[in-house]
């Protein structure tokens, strides 16, 4: 799972989101690092609901109107949100590894 | 911008694209409005950066899918694949490069072929988007409707503007209006310190720049409260004339003859209602009872989002039948008012209406050079691809994949479209300028035309997709070579004729004969319209005005005694035969107008009529045909006498059946009764395609001597010196006026030119095109036969040596091009008859489906097309038998 997939999932276990919502959310999860255009994003999307990740939901609460196309909302599956949780382990227990290796080097 | 984006989305796979491409494209547009609140350069900025990546991302799920896939190709695959595909690219572009660098002429004819085809394109394009695609410069401008008024039946024929007591019947009342202002322009005079001119300016109601959602740059925008005192600049005026003066508000200068104080300045993207208004002077409505139902200048209204161009028109007709509750009835409202019907559209069409059909003809007669173009390189590349079937097949022994030779092939299209390009930006840098030049004067916003990035990117897309167009056929083509088929490659086949080879030359040569008679059908109308006869000479003749501003210039006979005494010291200048003078100079003024009535006549037999004042030699100095009774003279001029002249059309409208010399006519322009004297040869006033109107020409004096001034009318010089006698007057005005500015200073010759202007241009352009055109299909054309003939020379070689005739052989080759061109002139000739009634308007005095223009088109569309097939033919029958055997 490519870091970008990553946050992708991350931005949407918190409720379902459109195409520049997920942007900004993924902007501001990773700190500015991943900032994706349209054409990248849009084929991360495209990948995990081919994994079976992600699908088109019905958002939460009232849509803010809002001039110009429509929005479509993605949201978590099930899968997806084990497929995040799993990697979120992952990340953690080799950050861990990380500082301990670190840690004993300096 | 939302084009361009839309463009970069279409280069993704249908599949993907119907999922998210509108998705992709509503992001995308968040993106760039976002950006776009951080300026125009951060917006830019970032529709490069969003359709870069659009473009990469729709490469890479070419390459890589994501969408419609099994997910077990997605998981395991690595990034060492993106890796990989880079760099196979990169071999195939050097591959490419190499391989057209063998072939450096087929690499130049290719490249050039499209250039010029695209670069055309691209200069056409950049003027349609400065004039045509760029919104209006103003607030919401898809609100803003243009509005006149129409009365069938009435006096007035046409539309006209409405009256000014509609500004606050409208503002006050309409529900569907949010704002309405009026406006007029003419030539006024400005003075700022030593400096005077006749520009353009426009009277307007105070609200006008509101209205249009307009700020100034420097100062205020003027207020209900300012009643006429004040006066707004143009960049323009404010950058040339005052340096960019920062303290110019409050200063007071002379605006349309009058002290102004200037309270602000506008933007140089403002111009309205023309680009080159220099400056604006607000004035008060006060409908007075003498004004009422007297038709004003232009008016526009911005109406409530949703409100359509019907619905206005509909209420606002209402609103102004209403208007003798509100003013009280009157002569004009009561013929008027129950035939109204007022008129609104987008301020869009009324601004650009005009230009957009030449726009779109010359846009569509690019395309189809582009057409024409891709035939060709098509063409070239299927020859080459012929060429290669040996190469093509040992490297598919070894191994190659069929989708790698296409890669191959398509790679070498990419890198002569892309070279293309570059040169096609750099031929519209070239063209564009001299476009620009010969382009009319009235065409809004053309000198914000350039080469910018939206025209660069549009260069770029249509030389990749033109690229794609032409190499697909042959890449396809020539990978499906197996080596079985080696044998067949060698040079020893007979020319085999492909069906859509011949297609595409007769394809190319229908669209050539299709522009042909366009271009034939405009130079007709343009030789139509210089064959017009006005009523009036247009040689020798020079034309200016100048307006003195003088004590003791204060009433009607003061102002004709200066004039008569000027005309007399400018017969006075070497060279001039006679002087004339008239209120408003035909071909560079229109009339006004107003309604007449004949001695004896009902009350209701008044007709409108044009009019204008002349002075003593004016018919004689221009040319203008006395048919009965006399010209002004002097007496007629000063003496208050009441003698007018009419026109050939007028005589007829108002006596049909008598001899109109010694009888009477009124009008509700001057009360009293006048007697005509003389009947003159109708003249067109204002524009050659429009049949001459019935005018009556007032004398410099009416009965009283307040009843009219002449104060600024245009004097015409017969001279052979009509080009060069300018600076004399001018010498000559400061003499008798230093305060007065010459202007409008033209030979006659240079007015009628400038009628044929808008027609000229478009006709240049099309024969250009059309040029090249013919000269791609003829070139295409050529190509292929010698191709064809060099493929066949073992042929003809054993042909000539079984004693063949050099004429039979030549015929041979001449018959399959003229089947071709054959094939090719009756598909076009069935395709610009169709085709040509889009040229509507633009053309004159020639009906669309014009059998000489036809006949001829198709005839030189035949000789260009055997000339291009006798060449290659006649180098078949120099075939010699053995040398050609031998080289076997």
């Amino acid at each position: 799972m490519s870091p970008l997939d990553y946050h992708v999932l991350l931005a949407l276990s918190s409720g379902a989101l459109y195409g520049y919502a997920i942007k900004e959310a993924v902007a501001a999860d990773s700190g500015g690092t991943q900032t994706p255009r349209a054409g990248t994003l849009y084929r991360v999307i495209a990948r995990l609901i081919t994994l079976g990740w992600v699908r088109e939901t019905r958002p939460e609460g009232a849509i803010d109107p809002h001039p110009g196309l429509a929005r479509r909302y993605y949201g978590l599956t099930p899968a997806g949100r084990t497929a995040l949780i799993a990697e979120a382990k992952r990340l953690k227990s080799t950050a861990a590894l990380a500082q301990r290796r670190l840690g004993t080097a300096r | 911008m939302s084009r361009i984006i839309r463009l970069a989305v279409a280069l993704f796979p249908p599949a993907f694209r119907r999922e998210f491409g509108s998705s992709m494209r509503a992001m995308a547009g968040e993106e760039i409005d976002r950006a776009r609140s951080r300026g125009r350069l951060a917006a830019w900025r970032c529709t490069l950066y969003t359709v870069m990546n659009l473009a990469g991302a729709a490469c890479a799920e070419w390459v890589r899918p994501t969408w419609n896939v099994d997910p077990s190709d997605l998981s395991n695959k690595t990034k060492g694949h993106r890796m990989r595909t880079f760099e196979h690219w990169l071999r195939d572009l050097r591959f490419a490069a190499r391989s057209l660098a063998r072939t450096p002429g087929f690499a130049a004819v290719t490249a050039v072929t499209l250039a010029l085809a695209i670069g055309a394109n691209a200069a056409i394009f950049a003027v349609a988007d400065a004039v045509l695609l760029r919104p209006l410069p103003f607030a919401n401008a898809d609100r803003l409707m243009f509005v006149a008024a129409t009365a069938p039946g009435s006096e007035i024929p046409g539309e006209f503007g409405l009256f000014d007591e509609s500004f606050p019947q409208v503002r006050e009342r309409s529900h569907l209006v949010e704002d309405f202002a009026l406006y007029s322009a003419g030539t006024g005079t400005l003075r700022i310190g030593d400096r005077v001119e006749r520009p353009r300016l426009a009277d307007v109601t105070y609200n006008l720049f509101a209205t249009l959602g307009a700020r100034p740059v420097l100062g205020r925008l003027p207020g209900p409260d300012d009643h006429g005192r004040v006066a707004l600049l143009s960049y323009q005026i404010w950058r040339d004339w005052l340096g960019r003066d920062p303290n110019v508000i409050g200063k007071t200068f002379i605006v349309d003859g009058e002290p102004r104080a200037i309270i602000g300045v506008m933007g140089p993207e403002f111009g309205f209602p023309s680009d080159n208004i220099a400056a604006w002077t607000p004035f008060d409505v006060r409908p007075s009872a003498d004004r009422l139902g007297q038709p004003g200048g232009g008016a526009i209204a911005r109406v409530h989002p949703g409100a359509s161009p019907d619905d206005v028109a509909r209420e606002l007709t209402g609103l102004l039948r209403q208007l003798p509750d509100r003013y009280g009835n009157n002569a004009a409202y009561a013929r008027l008012l129950p035939r109204l019907q007022v008129v609104a559209r987008p301020l869009r069409t009324e601004m650009l209406g005009s230009v957009t059909r030449p726009l779109a003809v010359l846009f569509a007669a690019a395309l189809i050079v582009l057409v024409i173009a891709c035939a060709n390189v098509t063409n070239l590349f299927g020859v080459r691809a012929e060429n290669r079937r040996h190469e093509v097949a040992i490297r598919q022994a070894i191994g190659a994949q069929r989708s790698q030779i296409i890669r191959s092939q398509m790679t070498e299209v990419i890198v002569v479209a892309f070279a293309a390009a570059v040169l096609a930006v750099v031929c519209a840098r070239v063209a564009l300028p001299v476009f620009v030049a010969l382009a009319p004067v009235n065409v809004p916003r053309l000198a914000a035309a350039a080469i910018g990035f939206t025209t660069i990117a549009f260069t770029f897309v249509l030389a990749l997709g033109s690229g794609l167009v032409c190499g697909v056929v042959p890449a396809l083509r020539s990978s499906s070579v197996r080596a079985l088929d080696m044998r067949a490659s060698t040079r020893s086949v007979t020319g085999r004729r492909r069906w859509e080879r011949d297609a595409l030359l007769a394809g190319q040569t229908a669209l050539a004969l299709v522009l042909l008679v366009g271009a034939g059908l405009l130079l007709r109308s343009y030789a139509r319209l210089s064959h017009v006869s006005p009523g009036y000479s247009t040689k020798d003749l020079f034309t200016f005005q100048f307006a003195p501003k003088q004590p003791r210039l204060t009433d009607g006979p003061s102002w004709a005694q200066f004039h008569l005494d000027f005309m007399d010291r400018l017969r006075a200048l070497p060279g001039v035969q006679s002087v004339g003078i008239v209120d408003n100079m035909p071909l560079d003024e229109g009339t006004e107008s107003a309604r007449f009535m004949v001695d004896g006549a009902p009350e209701d037999g008044a007709v409108r009529l044009a009019f204008t004042i002349a002075g003593p030699d004016y018919y004689e100095t221009m040319g203008i045909k006395v048919l009965a009774g006399r010209g002004f003279t002097r007496d007629d001029a000063l003496g208050m006498r009441g003698n007018v002249i009419i026109s050939r059309s007028a005589a007829k409208l108002l006596w049909p059946n008598a001899d109109p010399i010694g009888r009477r006519l009124t009008s509700d322009r001057a009360p009293t009764w006048e007697t005509v004297v003389g009947v003159v040869d109708d003249v067109i006033q204002e524009n050659w395609r429009r049949p001459a109107q019935p005018l009556v020409y007032y004398p410099l004096t009416g009965h009283d001597p307040r009843e009219w001034m002449v104060t600024s009318p245009g004097y015409v010089i017969r001279t052979t010196r009509a080009e060069s006698i300018g600076a004399d007057v001018q010498a000559l005005v400061r003499q008798v006026a230093p305060e007065a500015p010459v202007y409008r200073a033209y030979t006659m010759q240079f007015l009628a030119e400038r009628q044929m202007r808008d027609l000229s241009f478009t006709m240049l352009t099309l024969g250009l095109v059309s040029g090249l055109a013919i000269v791609l299909a003829a070139v295409g054309l050529y190509g292929a036969l010698s191709y064809i003939v060099a493929q066949r020379t073992r042929e003809i070689g054993v042909r000539l040596a079984l004693g063949a005739q050099p004429r039979t052989v030549r015929r041979m080759v001449v018959r399959q091009g003229a089947q071709i061109v054959g094939a090719g002139v009756l598909a076009g000739t069935i395709v610009a008859l169709g085709a040509a009634p889009a040229l509507g308007r633009l053309l004159f005095g020639v009906a669309p489906i014009d059998l000489l223009t036809f006949v001829a088109a198709v005839a030189w569309m035949i000789v260009v097309g055997l000339f291009a097939s006798y060449l290659p033919a006649r180098r078949a029958s120099n075939v010699d038998p053995i040398v050609s055997l031998r080289s076997e």
